[in-house]
């Protein structure tokens, strides 16, 4: 039961929720229109200007290609934050699925998916997201379906977890005894109290995704080139990091400081919807 | 004793000194030598087993089996287990004479019958499909004449032979132990007569190799004489590039292969480095000249007009691997056609030109090239990751802007190992380009990637699906002419019926860069495929 | 009684579940596009080309691969059950001692970076929990900070500071007990904030809840209370993350163990993915699939004794 009551405490400071917002209205902005926040070609090259350090006019310096690292990773963040919102998306949608099924459709279904979601759980999601791409071949759409398919059990079983507590709890069964249908019942009193929990697991999810589709990049795994999905930025600064820095560290800041921010959001909008409940 | 032993190696190493007096070598000798010692060893790829038909399994092959013969620095064969050989009048029989008491390290003698059954496992028993694509289908038989000559017998007079013979796919194995011992041991402990013998090897960390005290067969090229000066050599695998040039900086290592190209500079200053250029192929497309838009030789010749693949190289590699224009073979093959590779310097107008004339003359909404309303799309799928490195990629990615720029529109296909490897791209409609190379000292490397593709005698390496019997009749040719002058001015000619046709388009050379801790001398570079030799490796006091 | 059946049935299902995780591998691989006898020629000549039949013969008739599907995979399974996972395509040895050698590695990495997170993330959320504004908000930007760190970015920055410029640890320390710090730290840190943002959640909850009142009444020091009741609470959460935690740990160290070039599992299992190399793959989500059926049945132990309102269902 305690497992089901909503923090009211608010984490962040003010501040910090303002700043979180602006990061994110920067990177949706950048997603969406990346050509409102910086002028020249994500694929511009200027081999006159190689690895150049961060100055005013090339404000994260540039690439061993000439190629503006800030133009970058601004026209990155269409394809990391759509790898981190279609994963988490996919993932959901899947977990939902299997979780409320697990929980509700009987002992022997549960008993069944239970020990499939063991099967997927087993396999580490690295291994999962392997097999896929070498199934389909690295591309965006199979960074998404990876990262996906692979986090998709962990939440089923979290969700599972989540639909039997609240199903403990009386008032579902007082709910019912008022003579709310069963799709009522889930829909108005176990989805919400279900799932509210987990909104922080989601927004965590969107940060943890946009990071294992970099890992997949850092295997050589990602969205092909030239894209400057972050994680693939990474990749390639990778054998520059005791040379030329910011090719490593800034797209890596920006990964971090993006993460955050959904983070803080969602924790913020979790404790607005905790109140809301009340 | 101890002092004794010093003192007769410094002399040794004095003498072999003076004989390679030329010294160019930055990994030449010097210093005090001391006797013992281990070398830590920063490799990249593990290979399955120790020996094989991969360049990377002749890397560590080649530090525990002995070649019949080897490649001195000018090109010429010299001997190793052979210590002379003669080739009969009509070119068809090589008899090498061994040398005397060569012993492999379970105690069985090196003797004729032992390398006529290595050519045998290699040739018929599909113990080394390198070795034997090499000489395939000039081989025939190889026999024992008595117990220090062998015979090696052709179909066909092929003088690269002998150059062939020095890569470290024809190490020679101890047949009774082979014949003797589980797949397991031969694979990761395989029995030759070579200065070292693997001790031990922790998978997925390094190969320990142990100093082999009763060694006697050094080759011709040796820098010095008698067995390996240092105890052990930890063959570590460090896949990641900066921890492995770190790992020299810390002492953690004394020899680094494939320096990252950004430290190469830092390297220079700080250790000793030696660079090697790979004959063979160099890293070239193969043009699929089969299906799409490079049936069209025009527009194969744009291809390769329309991008600065010399500026592209150089950025992408920081100056240090040097650009290749010819695309069958690298500047470092003998019989390599220089004027060949002067071909397609970077010049936009005419690869307009060409493109208009071949019919591309519509461009759409993305301002790519269409004939017939179709998009001249190309796809370029490359080994992501193992052909190719981060470096490589950004070549690939500056060519793709460049070609952009005359209307190409170009798709990076990268491909992991299984899927290159398993055949996803081996049909002609799965790509129109596609950059490998394949190691080599001998022009003959020509035959293998270009003799046609036949029903009968299906070609896979022929990868750009190019059919030229012109081609083929010229390289037969030079593959059987005893002159070597004749023979490549030949190699010559059929490099530029590639060029010409544009049936193949150069990009660099394939390297293999090493840098030596400035305590550790004497390690040099075999000169047929560029291996690490440490048995005249020593630390100076 | 009844639990005691309760993990009997357990235990048994979970030997049709690790079969069940062999089988979907065995069949994955299967559905990747291309030959494996070609990939096998390839690997072992590093070419990219296609090889004609008579010169892939060998090694079809070798393993095998000309065999019906369903007679490989029947093949598989029995030999499962001797014990033998089968040959390795590429390093010609058993499976099982392919595996055997990279296991203990990957353990001891997984396992002190599940340690190491969890002291992190405990020590630093019943230090800053519910202390005053400052402090708690330093221990969530601290968690959210570490959370959304990649792993592999991690890794390569604490090994260019600590090893490379401060030298403090082995570049290549391999399996030795200075050369796992770094990898246990890429591993554990992102975890630590991961599990204490979990975990400040359920000490917050629980610190409202009337029993820490009435301790506190009966005059129990605010630690006493922290530790004694809020972390007894807090625990429960804890057990399911752990489960978690294992397979991203696993993932993770796929990561760790290639920048620090550190033998391990994770390692084998890149490259036989790579290289098509069946039985290896097969073998690994076989042995990680036990791992975590014993850890699952832990679990459900565990969590019977902790929760005793669990015990009926």
């Amino acid at each position: 039961m305690s497992t089901l009551t909503v923090t009211r405490a608010v984490h962040l400071p003010k501040v910090g929720t303002v700043l979180s917002l602006l990061v994110v209205a920067f990177v949706v902005a950048a997603a969406l229109v990346p050509g409102l926040l910086v002028d020249g070609s994500p694929t511009a090259i200027d081999l006159k200007s190689t690895l150049e350090a961060p100055s005013w006019a090339h404000p994260f310096g540039t690439d061993d290609a000439g190629r503006d690292l800030f133009t970058r990773v601004v026209h990155g963040a269409r394809e990391s934050l759509g790898i981190g919102l279609g994963a988490t998306a996919l993932a959901f949608v899947i977990a939902i699925g299997l979780g409320f099924t697990a929980a509700l459709a009987g002992r022997v279904v549960d008993a069944a998916i239970t020990r499939v979601l063991e099967v997927a759980f087993a396999f580490p999601a690295l291994l999962l997201a392997l097999l896929v791409i070498a199934v389909r071949g690295p591309s965006l759409a199979t960074s998404i379906a990876a990262v996906g398919i692979g986090s998709a059990p962990g939440y089923a079983r979290m969700i599972r977890g989540q639909v039997l507590a609240v199903r403990q709890a009386g008032f579902i069964e007082a709910a019912a005894a008022l003579g709310h249908g069963w799709f009522t019942v889930i829909r108005r009193h176990l989805f919400p109290n279900a799932m509210r929990p987990l909104v922080a697991v989601a927004t965590l999810g969107v940060g943890q995704s946009i990071v294992w589709a970099s890992a997949l990049s850092f295997l050589g795994l990602g969205v092909a080139p030239p894209s400057s999905e972050w994680g693939a930025l990474l990749d390639a600064g990778r054998l520059h990091i005791t040379t030329s820095w910011w090719l490593e560290i800034l797209p890596g800041v920006v990964i971090v400081l993006v993460a955050i921010s959904v983070t803080s959001l969602g924790r913020t909008l979790q404790n607005r919807l905790g109140g809301a409940a009340r | 004793m101890k002092a004794r032993t010093a003192a007769v190696l410094a002399a040794a190493v004095l003498a072999t000194a003076s004989l390679s007096a030329c010294g160019s070598d930055p990994a030449a000798g010097g210093g005090t030598p001391k006797a013992g010692g281990t070398i830590v060893y920063g490799h990249v790829q593990e290979p399955p087993c120790i020996f094989g038909g991969w360049i990377q399994q002749a890397y560590i092959s080649r530090q525990v089996l002995d070649g019949l013969v080897t490649l001195a620095e000018d090109g010429t064969v010299k001997p190793w287990l052979a210590t002379k050989w003669a080739v009969s009048p009509d070119g068809l029989k090589y008899t090498f004479t061994l040398k005397d008491g060569v012993k492999f390290t379970d105690g069985t003698p090196v003797d004729a019958e032992a390398v006529a059954w290595n050519f045998d496992y290699w040739e018929n028993k599909g113990g080394n499909s390198t070795a034997k694509v090499s000489i395939d289908p000039y081989y025939k038989a190889a026999k024992a004449i008595d117990a220090s000559t062998v015979e090696i017998e052709f179909n066909t007079p092929f003088p690269p032979f002998l150059t062939l013979a020095t890569q470290g796919y024809f190490g020679i194995q101890s047949p009774t132990a082979f014949k003797s011992r589980t797949e397991k041991e031969n694979c990761e402990k395989p029995i030759g007569s070579g200065g070292f013998t693997v001790k031990e090897w922790k998978h997925g960390e390094e190969v320990v190799l142990a100093k082999n005290p009763g060694y006697t067969s050094w080759p011709a090229t040796a820098k010095h004489e008698g067995p390996a000066i240092v105890d052990e050599v930890r063959w570590k695998f460090v896949a990641d590039g900066v921890s492995r040039y770190a790992s020299l900086s810390t002492g953690e290592s004394h020899v680094v292969y494939e320096v990252p190209t950004v430290n190469w500079k830092d390297a220079q200053s700080r250790y000793q480095t030696i660079r090697y250029i790979t004959p063979g192929k160099p890293v070239s497309f193969y043009i699929n000249t089969r299906t799409g838009p490079f049936t069209d030789a025009a527009v194969r010749k744009a291809f390769a007009y329309g991008a600065d693949r010399k500026s592209a190289v150089e950025a992408g590699f920081h100056g240090v691997i040097p650009y290749e224009g010819n695309p069958a073979v690298s500047q470092a093959t003998p019989g390599y056609n220089a004027e060949v590779a002067k071909a397609y310097a970077y010049d936009p107008a005419k690869a307009n030109q060409l493109l208009d004339e071949a019919g591309w003359t519509q461009r759409n909404a993305d301002k790519v090239r269409t004939k017939d309303g179709k998009p001249l799309t190309i796809k370029l799928v490359y080994g992501s990751g193992f052909i190719f490195t981060q470096e490589g990629a950004t070549v690939l990615q500056v060519l793709q802007e460049q070609w952009k720029q005359i209307g190409f529109d170009i798709k990076l296909i990268p491909a992991t190992q299984a899927e290159l490897w398993g055949g996803k791209y081996t049909d002609p409609s799965t790509f129109d380009a596609t950059p490998s190379y394949w190691t080599s000292p001998a022009p003959s490397i020509l035959w293998i990637v270009w003799r046609p593709s036949t029903t009968e005698k299906p070609n896979g390496s022929n990868r750009s699906f190019y059919n030229n019997e012109t081609l083929s009749a010229v390289i037969q040719q030079a593959n059987s002419e005893p002159d070597a002058t004749k023979a490549n001015d030949l190699y010559g000619q059929a490099q530029k019926i590639i060029q010409d046709d544009a049936a193949g388009i150069g990009l660099y050379t394939q390297n293999s860069t090493y840098a030596v801790a400035q305590n550790l001398k004497n390690v040099w570079l075999e000169k047929s495929q560029g291996e690490p030799v440490f048995s005249d490796a020593y630390f100076t006091g | 009684m009844s639990r005691l059946r309760r993990i009997a049935v357990k235990a048994v299902t979970s030997v049709v579940v690790i079969v069940a995780a062999a089988s979907v591998t065995f069949f994955a691989q299967l559905a990747v596009p291309g030959d494996r006898a070609n990939t096998l020629m390839n690997l072992q000549t590093g070419q990219d080309k296609k090889w004609s039949v008579d010169e892939l013969a060998p090694l079809n008739e070798r393993f095998g691969f000309d065999d019906p599907v369903i007679v490989q995979y029947l093949d598989y399974v029995t030999g499962l059950f001797h014990g033998d996972l089968g040959t390795s395509y590429t390093q010609k040895r058993p499976v099982t001692e392919v595996i055997g050698g990279q296991l203990l590695p990957s353990l001891t990495l997984t396992g002190a970076a599940l340690l190491v997170a969890w002291a992190l993330a405990l020590g630093i959320t019943l230090l800053t929990v519910k202390r005053g504004r400052f402090l708690t908000s330093l221990g969530t930007t601290w968690e959210a900070l570490t959370a959304s760190l990649p792993h592999y970015w991690v890794g390569v920055v604490l090994l260019v500071v600590f090893a490379v410029q401060l030298r403090v640890f082995p570049i290549i320390g391999g399996t030795s007990a200075l050369g796992t710090v770094l990898p246990v730290l890429t591993l554990a840190i992102p975890l630590a904030g991961f599990l204490g943002q979990v975990t400040r959640d359920e000490f917050e909850q629980v610190l409202q809840q009337p029993f820490v009142t009435t301790a506190r009444t009966r005059g129990m020091s605010d630690l006493g209370v922290r530790v004694q009741h809020v972390l007894r609470h807090a625990i429960l959460p804890a057990i399911t993350l752990s489960g978690w935690a294992l397979g991203a740990l696993v993932s993770g160290a796929v990561i760790a163990e290639n920048i620090f070039g550190r033998p391990g599992i994770g390692q084998v299992l890149v490259t036989a993915v790579n290289t098509r190399d069946l039985p290896t793959v097969s073998g690994i989500v076989l042995v990680v699939a036990a791992i975590y059926v014993v850890a699952n049945l832990l679990v459900d132990l565990a969590y019977a004794i902790v929760d005793p309102r669990l015990r009926a269902a």
